[in-house]
């Protein structure tokens, strides 16, 4: 749950910061290498799932 | 020997120091009755000094048989009939029990602590037959031959009964605690998958493991944010310094807006802030304080570190290091042990300097402890040949005990404001004004110096390079058994002789791992079941107020019986909820058990289906051990690769550098330690044939 929260918390920081969309925000923490393990699979799971997608750009 | 004084140690080396040190001669007669040695010294009266074995006596429960909980009885045996491989202990405690016969003084010469004072209760109780109530008790902080013949001459008339009550009830509670959970998590384990798993828990692993879970949580479920900062380097008196942009820029575009600013080539000194401050000379050293140091300097864990100060302290080169203080009394004598340093080469200078000093004060730091002072050298030369880590916890005494009585350092510092397009920029610099206590704690000083050169206000300034540079915010960093220790001290869990231990012990159970502390996962699910179903137990709260209680013990305002009585309330409780769900809390170790054992054997993943992992296996059919994939139990994967099979074979969990497949590591008695690349294919093996071949050329 406390990755679920950072990972959708921290959209709004990077999409100040450098305009990513939602699919390549998950992308990029995906491949950080400080992004915590859990994160990551939030992540992943996120990615995979189209659905979550397509709520987040509605 | 009828009529003789018994006096007992709590080790072999202390035994023989104490005996020839009261010795009139310095002479030392060495008898071995069975293995057990003891000592007399040529003294007018007859004196056998006999050593113990650490602890003698245990907790055991009445009843017997492991396999039920909760216990509440138990009782105080020696160790043989309570620990398998202790059977050395039988010997040893009828050796004591048999000089003990002829004795008619009893002194308690074990260390003045909580453990000492139960070592030699526990002999003197049982071992002597009920001489706790007429022993004499000595109490030393250095085994020198001054202190030792001191003591032994000023000997305290009775047991300290206060703190022997505090030690037992701190070992009951402990017990208790540690036999009830670990009985429970080991049971539901064995009742769930047949399997017995050493697993503990208690009053203080509980709480500590749950510290580093609670990290552990959020650097796993940390998210990084970008953010910007700016770098440039300038020249400045011909020298060239990285300065930094003042803030940290939060978006690109504002970073790139910055950067174009900052385009010409020329900058301006507007500010220079001069401030000069006090480093106030550091404390002596506690046990806490000494774990921390030794871990920043040479890496010692805590473990490491009381070891080979309890070595030192045996060898009467320190004195005693399981002591809580960080002050030094007037009364120990200051000159003396300076008089002493000053005679070996590497301190003549510094202690010379501090001797001619008028007055010695050293700086005292808060913690006390009622038995003993900090942790100070005593001047004695080694009587054999120290090793490098001996060497250099010795030199660290030394020269904290010297740097304690020093003058405060005095820095300066230098804040500079440059600025480029408007654009603010910031240099730090630091020198050394006032050496002070810096100069007897070389070369153990960590405030560095950075210098200068001369400029002033208004001062043109070339930039040589401005660069934008992307950085992310990083997670709080992971325990080391250092800062981890810190951490309970500061959560007032555990004491300073057993922190350590139980930092081992977590590693033992393989809840934690590596030096960075990183949670198993046998260590999550322990920690969780604790959250769960044991809530008291592992909140700091439970174990702070039993350390208080136990402080008030010694002061004789608690009883041990009330202690023991609430320790049992609240197992009561914690047990009936941990047998109510002994079946979920089975089932969720029994699955960490045994994704930890797979993790145990994982070489890496599969670079030949890029999606399995490479796990260490043994052939049923052959009994040769291999390496395969775990995707060909699902019929997509079947590399396999061979593994020498004669010693020791395990994950590396590096890779190789040429190909860039899993290494394992392979021990053997032939060849020691090697690597081996999996890839048969491997460029590495195909240069090292290559080379065979053309030297058989």
């Amino acid at each position: 749950m406390k990755a679920y929260k950072n990972v959708t918390e921290n959209y709004e920081a990077w999409k100040k910061a450098i305009g990513l969309s939602w699919i390549e925000y998950l992308n990029e923490i995906r491949k950080n290498s400080l992004t915590g393990e859990w994160a990551k699979e939030v992540a992943k799971y996120l990615i995979d799932d189209e659905g979550t997608r397509n709520v987040k750009e509605d | 020997m009828p009529g003789c004084t018994l006096i007992i140690t709590e080790k072999p080396d202390a035994a023989e120091r104490i005996a020839s040190a009261i010795s009139t001669t310095g002479k030392v007669k060495r008898i071995t009755d069975k293995g057990v040695p003891y000592y007399i010294p040529e003294t007018e009266e007859t004196i056998i000094v006999v050593p113990a074995l650490g602890h003698l006596y245990t907790l055991t429960s009445e009843k017997k048989g492991r396999a039920t909980y909760p216990v509440f009885d138990f009782m105080w045996v020696p160790r043989y009939l309570a620990e398998r491989g202790a059977a050395r202990i039988r010997t040893w405690i009828s050796v004591i029990s048999k000089l003990s016969d002829n004795a008619d003084t009893f002194i308690d010469a074990c260390d003045y602590d909580i453990e000492g004072s139960i070592i030699g209760y526990c002999i003197l109780k049982y071992a002597c037959k009920d001489k706790e109530k007429t022993a004499k008790r000595m109490k030393y902080s250095t085994l020198t031959q001054e202190e030792i013949r001191k003591s032994y001459n000023q000997l305290l008339p009775s047991l300290n009964f206060a703190l022997i009550e505090a030690g037992l009830t701190r070992h009951e509670v402990d017990w208790l605690y540690g036999v009830n959970l670990s009985r429970a998590l080991t049971i539901a384990v064995k009742n769930c998958s047949g399997n017995y798993v050493a697993l503990s828990t208690g009053r203080v692993q509980g709480p500590t493991l749950k510290f580093i879970e609670t990290r552990e949580k959020q650097i796993r479920c940390f998210v990084p944010t970008p953010y910007w900062i700016i770098k440039a380097k300038v020249n400045l008196g011909g020298s060239i310094f990285q300065i930094e942009y003042e803030d940290d820029i939060e978006t690109k575009a504002e970073g790139e807006a910055i950067l174009a600013r900052c385009k010409t080539k020329e900058g301006t000194i507007d500010k220079i802030d001069v401030n000069k401050f006090q480093h106030k000379p550091p404390h002596p050293f506690d046990l806490g304080s000494l774990q921390s140091e030794a871990y920043r300097l040479f890496r010692y864990t805590p473990m490491q570190t009381m070891n080979i100060s309890q070595r030192l302290y045996l060898d009467a080169l320190i004195s005693y290091p399981r002591t809580a203080s960080q002050k030094l009394p007037s009364s120990m004598g200051y000159r003396d042990i300076l008089r002493k340093l000053s005679k070996r080469l590497e301190y003549e200078k510094p202690a010379g300097e501090l001797l001619a000093k008028s007055s010695l004060k050293p700086t005292q730091g808060n913690m006390e402890d009622p038995a003993h002072p900090a942790i100070y050298p005593t001047g004695e030369l080694p009587r054999r040949a120290l090793n490098g880590p001996e060497k250099n916890i010795l030199d660290l005494v030394v020269r904290r005990f010297l740097a304690a009585f020093g003058e405060p350092a005095i820095q300066q510092s230098a804040k500079v404001t440059l600025s480029i397009g408007g654009c603010e920029f910031k240099l730090n610099g630091r020198r050394t004004v006032q050496e002070g206590w810096f100069y007897f704690y070389e070369p153990y000083v960590h405030q560095q110096d950075v210098s200068l050169p001369p400029i002033k206000e208004g001062q043109k300034v070339g930039f040589k390079k401005v660069l934008l540079q992307r950085m992310y915010t990083t997670p709080v960093s992971r325990y080391n058994p250092a800062s981890l220790l810190r951490k309970m001290e500061a959560g007032k869990i555990g004491t300073k002789a057993t922190r350590a231990g139980i930092v081992q012990t977590l590693y033992e159970r393989k809840y934690i791992r590596e030096e960075s502390i990183a949670v198993t996962d046998i260590g999550f699910e322990v920690a969780e079941i604790l959250t769960k179903h044991c809530a008291p137990i592992s909140s700091i709260e439970l174990t702070r107020n039993l350390e208080e209680r136990m402080y008030e013990i010694q002061q004789a305002k608690e009883t041990r019986e009330n202690t023991l009585k609430d320790a049992i309330h609240v197992l009561e409780q914690v047990t009936t909820k941990l047998k109510e769900n002994e079946k979920a809390i089975g089932f969720g170790l029994s699955q960490a058990i045994r994704k930890a054992k797979l993790e145990e054997r994982t070489v890496g993943t599969c670079p030949k289906c890029q999606d399995g992992k490479l796990v260490i296996l043994c052939s049923k059919k052959t009994g040769k051990r291999f390496v395969g994939c775990t995707n060909y139990f699902e019929n997509t994967c079947k590399a396999a690769f061979p593994l020498p099979q004669s010693g020791t074979v395990k994950p590396s969990g590096k890779i190789c550098r040429s190909c860039g497949w899993p290494i394992v590591r392979v021990w053997s008695k032939k060849r020691h330690l090697w690597n081996l690349c999996l890839n048969p294919e491997c460029p590495s093996k195909k240069s090292r044939d290559n080379i065979e071949m053309q030297s058989v050329q």
